[in-house]
């Protein structure tokens, strides 16, 4: 369903994604994890067009070209049907909780208003949060506001959802009710590429696992496998190094 | 007592010409208001002309004192017309000349307090509005501008009294405003009542500020209402 090969992407010289490769089909739940700095975050971005990658190939919604000839109608295409999820949220401040999740219906998908607002009430209701439809940001807590969040990304039923370390913004007892929502949206079906440091969301809920380091893919695979039993030796430090701070 | 009377008296007679102070400056605030943001736009443009030209020209126009810049106007405008287009504008309503002036002075502190707000909002709102579909412009439109609005405000409130106190220099080039009024009144009097009638005018001046202010503050006030209002 999504093809990315060779993507490549670096700031002033420094080289930071050096040719990653990733097929993604539907209903995959992927966690990447990977220590800090490795390229984690840039990599969902330059595949959600956020930021212009140097080179690669990507094929997804019927876009099927190198990242450098990417026009306008691609981008748009790419990003009517993805989702992103941000690490700290970023809710429209200006709009209440049922209108961050309208606004995209009404304004790009142009659906009617009273149809986006039932569609966006069913989104709150998923996670959990239809008796704070009229909250602005500012009233929500971090945990509520990240789940507002999500509803906001699967109320446009795009192909994919894109999780940029959806928790790590959040005070420790908030985290819980957000993984909650995101396994809840695994079992449902819902495609999703996840960049967490929540080694029981990686080991538990996904069904493959990449481990990402300096810009490279080290290995992927099955959660089980890489868990307790990775190839590389730089996975294993890392996940050792990672299970002993929990 | 007397000089009390005599200020409300002269009140009276200067306030027929807040028309002229009125029309001068509003229309000013909205022409300098759209050459700021587009002056802001220009700084924060990609394009390295356009980024030190707007820097130039906001830099030049802060340094000029308004009175000269009326002057300017007034004086060099009608030259380059006939110049270039050959088109002679000495006749000119000269309230036209005052409303350029201004609308110059006022879009160099506009698109920096434009362009300050701008970037008080955090680049994730964008992102945000990518995500969902929105284009850049929707975005920008819909949720940036909204909330720089209320960042700006404060501060805008503050370029709009400073505008209206540069627009007392409007007399300067022969436009009956109060200001001149003023001047009119005090010469009828042959020199008498010079204070009282200025005290007026400075009363004037207050309450118009003071209205500014409050407008602002109900503006404010209005929107942190709404933020509070949470209907169950
Ligand atoms: N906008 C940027 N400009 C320059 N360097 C950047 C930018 N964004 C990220 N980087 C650099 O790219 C590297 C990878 O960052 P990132 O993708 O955020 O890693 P991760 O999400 O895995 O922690 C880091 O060294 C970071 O400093
Ligand atoms: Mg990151």
């Amino acid at each position: 369903m999504l093809t990315i090969e060779g993507l490549k992407k670096g700031y002033e010289g420094n080289e930071i994604l050096k040719g990653i490769s990733i097929d993604v089909n539907k209903g995959d739940v992927i966690s990447i994890i990977g220590p800090s700095g490795s390229g984690k975050t840039t990599l969902l971005r330059t595949i959600t067009t956020l930021e212009a990658a140097d080179g690669g190939h990507i094929t997804f919604a019927g876009v099927d070209k190198d990242f450098e000839k990417l026009n306008g109608k691609d981008i748009n295409t790419i990003r009517r049907n993805v989702g992103f999820v941000f690490q700290n949220y970023n809710l429209f401040n200006n709009k209440t909780a049922l209108q961050n999740i309208t606004e995209g219906l009404i304004v790009a998908r142009k659906v009617k208003k009273s149809e986006a607002e039932k569609i966006a009430l069913d989104a709150l209701e998923r996670v959990g949060l239809s008796d704070r439809k009229n909250h602005y940001p500012s009233q929500l807590s971090g945990g509520q506001q990240q789940r507002v969040g999500i509803a906001r990304a699967i109320a446009l039923n795009p192909e994919v959802i894109f999780f940029d370390e959806p928790t790590s913004a959040l005070d420790p007892e908030l985290v819980g009710e957000v993984l909650k929502v995101m396994q809840d949206l695994a079992n449902s079906g819902t495609t999703m590429v996840v960049v967490t440091h929540q080694m029981s969301f990686a080991r538990d809920v996904s069904n493959r696992v990449i481990f990402m380091a300096d810009g490279h893919i080290v290995e992927q695979g099955d959660p089980k496998k890489i868990f307790e039993n990775p190839s590389e030796e730089r996975t294993k430090k890392f996940l050792t190094d990672i299970l002993a701070n929990v | 007592m007397d000089n009390i009377k005599l200020i409300i008296n002269f009140l009276g007679q200067l306030l027929p010409a807040i028309n002229i102070t009125l029309i001068v400056s509003l229309s000013s605030i909205i022409l300098g208001s759209l050459l700021g943001l587009l002056l802001a736009a220009a700084k924060m443009s990609e394009s390295v002309v356009l980024r030190v030209l707007a820097r130039v020209y906001v830099s030049v126009i802060r340094a000029t004192p308004s009175i000269i810049m009326i002057f300017v106007v007034y004086y060099g405008m009608p030259m380059l017309f006939n110049n270039w287009f050959h088109t002679n504008i000495d006749g000119w309503n000269r309230m036209y000349f005052v409303i350029i002036a201004l609308t110059v002075l006022f879009s160099a502190p506009a698109s920096e307090l434009f362009r300050s707000a701008h970037e008080s909002i955090s680049k994730g709102q964008m992102e945000a509005g990518l995500m969902v579909g929105m284009t850049p412009f929707q975005t920008f439109y819909r949720i940036i501008l909204p909330q720089a609005f209320v960042v700006a405000l404060p501060n805008f409130a503050n370029s709009v009294v400073n505008l209206l106190k540069e627009g007392a220099l409007t007399f300067t080039i022969g436009v009956v405003d109060m200001v001149a009024k003023a001047q009119m009144i005090v010469a009828n009097n042959s020199g008498g009542y010079a204070w009282q009638t200025y005290c007026a005018l400075a009363l004037i001046y207050w309450v118009i500020s003071l209205a500014v202010d409050k407008g602002v503050s109900l503006v404010e006030k209005s929107y942190q209402a709404k933020r509070k209002t949470i209907a169950v």
